[in-house]
């Protein structure tokens, strides 16, 4: 019996299968594979909410004074590591559920997703209204960091199984959606809390309610459309290349082998470079340029240009991840490696011209590039690895977002704090740390270079699994 | 019946991201006022 013919009984014996099972979702002959980046769309635009976490800062530094924070009111460090044990958790958990995710199937991870962050948003709404900073942490922090993970790898080798010819647009659109949840986040959290604010309370409680509920519903919606692909499924008119490129396999790796290659850890260095360097612009953003530009940018100008970054951060996913299903994963990232240190160079002197236009433009090149590390690196490890465990070799290299998550808020932060304190002129103190993230760049365009194809002899044999 | 299932889909996915990316550009536009 056929690979495809058993899926085809699978897909029909019902009878005896959960809902969630993987068998009960592939696709029938003739399926349109464009109705699956929906799914994975619903699913990322809800979990790209913790971008948008900052919403709540201040909010929540109010809850027992509404207009101003009281003494027994949380502050602002220990709000801040909400997010940092979130960060943390996706990690943690797309490391450790990779595999899980591979054999349970893209709808049972997708619902496991949706009910860690939608749940993770209603145990804090109870941390909230029993000011108990613990159920913060656990709800957004734990729960929620889960539901971050398994849900953003959740889709990625659905996709790539989908899209062969194009794998690179495919997890681009999917992961384009991360960037764009802020979008969407920051609103809807700003509506919801002035919807809900009156004299005695900050709306904050009633905001996370809704907002676990609408998240919940919405991620769900992604788990009951989305399909995978029968077995040796392929787009019509399109085969796998009978002369593999240099760097892209038709081979596959097992995850348990792929992560003690050299391979993996050179791409793992790449992303945390990519990223912490990354972080260095967002996470100082609205400072920086009203800093840079004093007098001539104010908060509120310097809240849009933060909402543009956005903008950039999310459009670059989609761009530089296309970009790479033609030029290659490899010369994608020395674009983002060599512009990117050319860009970092060249902000502190676009300050001092005072050309608010460049500095901009600059910027948002920046976290264009940003963005298309996270989206271009599936593919890449496609190509490297292979599609069998690709979604399983995500989640353990998302390790390095986690790492970078911590590292690049810090050391900016570490660095312009030794600054100030040293006398240097604030406008002037983000000079060193961008030309810190331009040493960053550097060796992740070394490890960049030195990525090559992985010895045969780690090749999986036999079937799939 | 096939495509206008696609059209739905992509449309309950597309529509609150257009919502936020006018939200943002409004924003953003404060930047050059």
């Amino acid at each position: 019996m056929s690979a495809s013919t058993r899926d085809a009984l699978a897909a029909n014996d019902t009878g005896s299968r959960g809902f969630f099972d993987r068998r009960r979702t592939i696709a029938p002959p003739g399926y349109n594979r464009f109705l699956v980046p929906p799914a994975a769309l619903a699913v990322h635009l809800s979990i790209g909410q913790a971008y948008a976490f900052s919403t709540f800062n201040i909010p929540l530094t109010k809850l027992l004074g509404i207009t101003q924070p009281a003494s027994a009111d949380w502050t602002a460090v220990q709000i801040g590591w909400t997010f940092s044990i979130a960060i943390l958790f996706l990690g943690a958990s797309a490391a450790l559920f990779g595999r899980w995710v591979e054999r349970a199937g893209p709808r049972q991870a997708m619902a496991v997703a949706a009910a860690c962050f939608g749940g993770g948003f209603l145990v804090s709404a109870l941390g909230i209204q029993s000011h108990q900073i613990a159920l913060l942490y656990l709800g957004y922090g734990v729960l929620g960091g889960c539901g971050l993970g398994i849900g953003y790898i959740s889709p990625v080798s659905t996709l790539i199984k989908w899209f062969p010819d194009r794998p690179g647009m495919a997890t681009g659109m999917a992961i384009m959606g991360f960037g764009g949840g802020a979008l969407i986040a920051a609103p809807l959290s700003l509506l919801l809390m002035n919807h809900f604010k009156t004299a005695t309370s900050t709306g904050i409680y009633e905001t996370f309610l809704c907002m676990g509920i609408i998240y919940f519903v919405f991620m769900m919606f992604g788990a009951l459309i989305v399909r995978v692909p029968p077995t040796d499924w392929r787009p019509e008119g399109w085969a796998p290349p009978l002369q593999a490129k240099a760097l892209v396999t038709n081979a596959n790796v097992a995850v348990g082998t792929a992560w003690r290659t050299k391979q993996f850890w050179l791409l793992w260095v790449v992303l945390c470079m990519n990223v912490t360097a990354g972080i260095g612009i967002l996470s100082q953003a609205s400072p920086m340029i009203q800093e840079m530009f004093t007098g001539r940018v104010s908060a509120a100008a310097a809240a849009g240009f933060v909402g543009l970054l956005s903008l950039f951060n999310m459009g670059g996913r989609f761009f530089w991840a296309s970009i790479s299903d033609y030029i290659g994963r490899k010369s994608t990232y020395v674009v983002f490696f060599v512009l990117g240190i050319a860009l970092y160079a060249a902000v502190p002197t676009l300050g001092a011209l005072g050309s608010t236009g460049l500095f901009v433009i600059a910027c948002g090149v920046i976290l264009s590039m940003y963005g298309g590390g996270f989206a271009t690196i599936p593919a890449y490890l496609r190509d490297i690895f292979g599609g069998m465990h690709v979604g399983a070799i995500h989640g353990r290299l998302l390790t390095a977002w986690a790492t970078a998550g911590v590292l690049g808020p810090v050391l900016v932060n570490y660095i312009r704090k030794f600054q100030i304190d040293s006398g240097v002129p604030k406008a002037q103190a983000y000079s060193v740390t961008l030309y810190i993230m331009c040493g960053l760049l550097l060796i992740g365009l070394l490890c960049n270079l030195a990525v090559k194809a992985v010895d045969p002899e780690h090749h999986h044999r036999g079937q799939e699994k | 019946m096939a495509k206008l299932k696609l059209a739905v889909l992509w449309l309950i996915v597309s529509l609150p991201l257009a919502w936020g990316i006018w939200k943002t550009l409004q924003n953003a536009m404060k930047l050059f006022e």
